[in-house]
């Protein structure tokens, strides 16, 4: 029973570090339509810059998470104006390229300025194992799980509640007629896709506690964060964070009584499964979106 | 006026033509060319630099002793990041540079992809750092390997089990329950395959033995299981972020097996050493040898080690550039030896060559069999002991003594 318990516990918090980093890739699809194959890399790039904060400035990675939020805020929004606007009425394969360019790019430099060696921010608030009873986890973990809540929370209410959240909305509905009510497009495009990467950069400074930054981190996560984005209905905020905390469910009990070398295929599986029953998944708008 | 301008200028051009030819084959006559293949950009570019630098001071130290013959040794680099860009580089270096033998390459299967193309042009090709079995293990006449390969690194970490760890505890080794996890790339499928076999040929108590993905964020069940199952002894084939997970994650879970016996890749990093901190002191960790070990079993050690900081202005990041040098160093003499860079006259000088165990500065002997493959090349047992990798098995080579609690 305890066994299970602790599975249950890993799975969960497990999907709140999918959680994070999921929100901002689904927030830039909803509103942008655009998948943004980059999304790892900001994420890569937040870890540095957080390791960065770390060793030269002494600070905490939970410190750094803001700045490192508003830093990647404004590199998504230049990447939106400078990279995304010129080819918004391009193909949705030119756009594709121009994301998976822009990926490759951030890779390489990072791979140039920074070698193939891991990069450990060395923290002590966030790693210490606590125990409840039989169960046992780690702090930051929990801190992740927490803050994905509210973070999720937070941005709902943003979407529901402002001006800008309906804009958001509007658009994801459709663009054209948003535009006629008076909405500006170009601007909101901008803003979205520089929160989509501002969240990532929170998720940066709030995993760093537990993972070392190098060149291809972003590809550890942002597979499964794809994989989580449409399970959970391309664009849906409620699909991406239950999504998340099912994948990491799937990943910690498939990873015990299948195998771990397995547990992929088993997620992958029940991940075919489901969009074979709803092919816009969980909780996708259905068919009539744009 | 101006069409005789034009004849001048071509006679002249002619002539400048056929004199750079001439020097160029005159120069020619003098250099002997040698590929080094390695990955040098992409994610394997760090340790493909460092064992190219154990081929540059081997080169460096054959030229300035003369050469091969006289003749001075050309290094012309390739770099292969992959299988595909190995064979186009293997190609290139073949019929282009048309050097007189390939040194490479680090990654098993860029080895594997580069000698098809070697082997079928008739150039030798000297593997100096890839450790898969199969590089020397598919019949080719010219494919030979200075270093150690998988079977070595798993046999070594049963054999350190059952010769150091267990006797350390004072306990019989059938008695310990054993744990064999890797990661599930062509490295640990291989080094936990035959750890396996090893471990059943002895008749050990292997009680969990699972692959997982080197890309994995979380290894959360495999460590439950490894725990569940009781394991006193964990062996493990990982890379670096791998292995930091692993720890981090069994620290969490307040998993601490009786001793974890690492294989290489991320074990040997003193970066991996630092990401994980303390529950890295008392790790073992069966690799190449490395330049902590005793001078004693290991024959000019030390003027390697203080050529390479001459040349870098650092100490060796890991054990590749040493093995790279080394390995280099004996085929470079194989070459001098053969006075020929006819294939055939090669492959019998290597296979002729014969030099005891500790006379290398790897502490290696060199005795290599039909199959190109060196039988005295070894791997050592390491512990990290007070934030340092030392040596501590075999004797020979052994810097300090291995501790183990309870």
């Amino acid at each position: 029973m305890s066994l299970l318990l602790q599975l249950l516990v890993n799975g969960l918090l497990l999907g709140g570090a999918y959680a994070i980093i999921s929100i901002g890739l689904t927030l830039i699809f909803g509103v942008v339509r655009i998948v943004n194959f980059a999304h790892g890399e900001f994420l890569m790039i937040g870890m540095y810059v957080v390791w960065l904060f770390a060793q030269h400035m002494g600070l905490h990675p939970y410190a750094a998470a803001p700045l490192v939020a508003l830093l990647l805020f404004c590199l998504g929004a230049l990447m939106q104006r400078a990279i995304i606007q010129p080819l918004l009425s391009a193909d949705g394969h030119i756009q594709i390229f121009a994301t998976v360019g822009v990926s490759t790019a951030l890779l390489n430099l990072a791979l140039m300025l920074f070698g193939a060696d891991i990069r450990k921010v060395d923290a002590v608030f966030g790693t210490e194992p606590l125990s409840l009873g039989s169960l046992t986890y780690v702090s930051g973990q929990l801190i992740t799980f927490v803050a994905a809540l509210l973070i999720a929370t937070a941005l709902h209410l943003f979407l529901k509640h402002t001006y800008t959240g309906r804009a958001f909305r509007a658009l994801s509905q459709n663009r054209v007629a948003a535009a006629l009510m008076g909405v500006n497009v170009n601007a909101m495009y901008v803003l979205a896709f520089g929160m989509g990467t501002g969240l990532v950069g929170l998720a940066a400074g709030l995993i760093s506690v537990q993972y070392p930054a190098f060149p291809t981190v972003g590809s550890y996560f942002v597979l499964t964060a794809f994989v989580i984005v449409v399970l959970g209905g391309m664009g849906s905020l409620p699909g991406a964070v239950i999504g998340s905390l099912f994948i990491g469910l799937i990943d910690s009990f498939a990873g015990y009584f299948v195998g771990p070398d397995l547990k992929e295929v088993v997620y992958f599986l029940v991940f075919l499964g489901i969009l074979s029953i709803r092919p816009t998944g969980l909780f996708g708008l259905g068919r009539g979106s744009e | 006026m101006i069409k005789r301008l034009k004849h001048f200028a071509s006679v002249v051009g002619c002539a400048a033509a056929v004199a750079l030819a001439l020097s160029a084959t005159a120069l020619h006559a003098q250099e002997i060319k040698i590929g080094a293949l390695f990955p040098l950009s992409g994610g394997l570019a760090l340790l493909g630099d460092e064992s190219l630098r154990g081929v540059q001071l081997a080169v460096e130290e054959r030229n300035a002793a003369g050469g091969i013959n006289g003749q001075k040794i050309v290094i012309v680099k390739a770099d292969a990041v992959d299988a595909n860009q190995a064979v186009g580089e293997a190609r290139r270096l073949t019929s282009g540079d048309s050097v007189a033998a390939i040194f490479g390459s680090y990654a098993s299967g860029i080895a594997v992809a580069a000698t098809q193309v070697t082997e079928l042009a008739g150039v030798p090709y000297f593997e100096l750092g890839a450790v898969a079995d199969t590089v020397t293990g598919r019949g080719l006449k010219y494919v030979f390997r200075s270093n150690s390969t998988a079977k070595n690194f798993a046999d070594r970490s049963i054999e350190s089990l059952t010769q150091v760890v267990a006797p350390a505890l004072k306990v019989d080794p059938k008695a310990l329950k054993i744990a064999i996890i890797y990661e599930d790339g062509p490295y640990g499928t291989l080094v936990g395959g035959f750890q396996k076999d090893e471990a059943k040929r002895l008749g050990l108590n292997v009680v969990e033995s699972q692959s997982y993905s080197a890309k994995t964020v979380d290894l959360s069940s495999l460590i439950l299981r490894v725990k569940s199952a009781g394991a006193d002894i964990v062996l493990h084939t990982a890379y670096q972020n791998d292995a930091v997970l692993f720890f981090r994650q069994a620290t969490a879970a307040s998993y601490k097996p009786r001793a974890i016996i690492g294989a290489g890749g991320g074990y040997s990093l003193n970066d991996t050493a630092q990401a994980v901190g303390a529950p890295m002191e008392g790790v073992f960790d069966v690799d190449f040898p490395q330049i902590t070990m005793n001078e004693a079993g290991a024959q000019g050690l030390k003027e390697f080690t203080a050529a390479y900081q001459k040349n870098f202005n650092m100490l060796p990041r890991s054990g590749h550039s040493l093995v790279n040098y080394v390995g280099a160093k004996a085929f470079l003499e194989i070459l001098a030896r053969a006075k020929s860079t006819d294939k055939d006259k090669i492959r019998e000088t290597v296979l002729a060559y014969r030099q005891p165990p500790g006379s290398s500065a790897a502490g290696w002997g060199f005795q290599f069999g039909e199959n190109g493959q060196n039988q005295l090349a070894t791997t050592n047992l390491m512990q990290w002991q007070h934030g340092k990798l030392v040596t501590v098995y075999p004797a020979a080579v052994a810097t300090a003594k291995p501790i183990l609690s309870n």
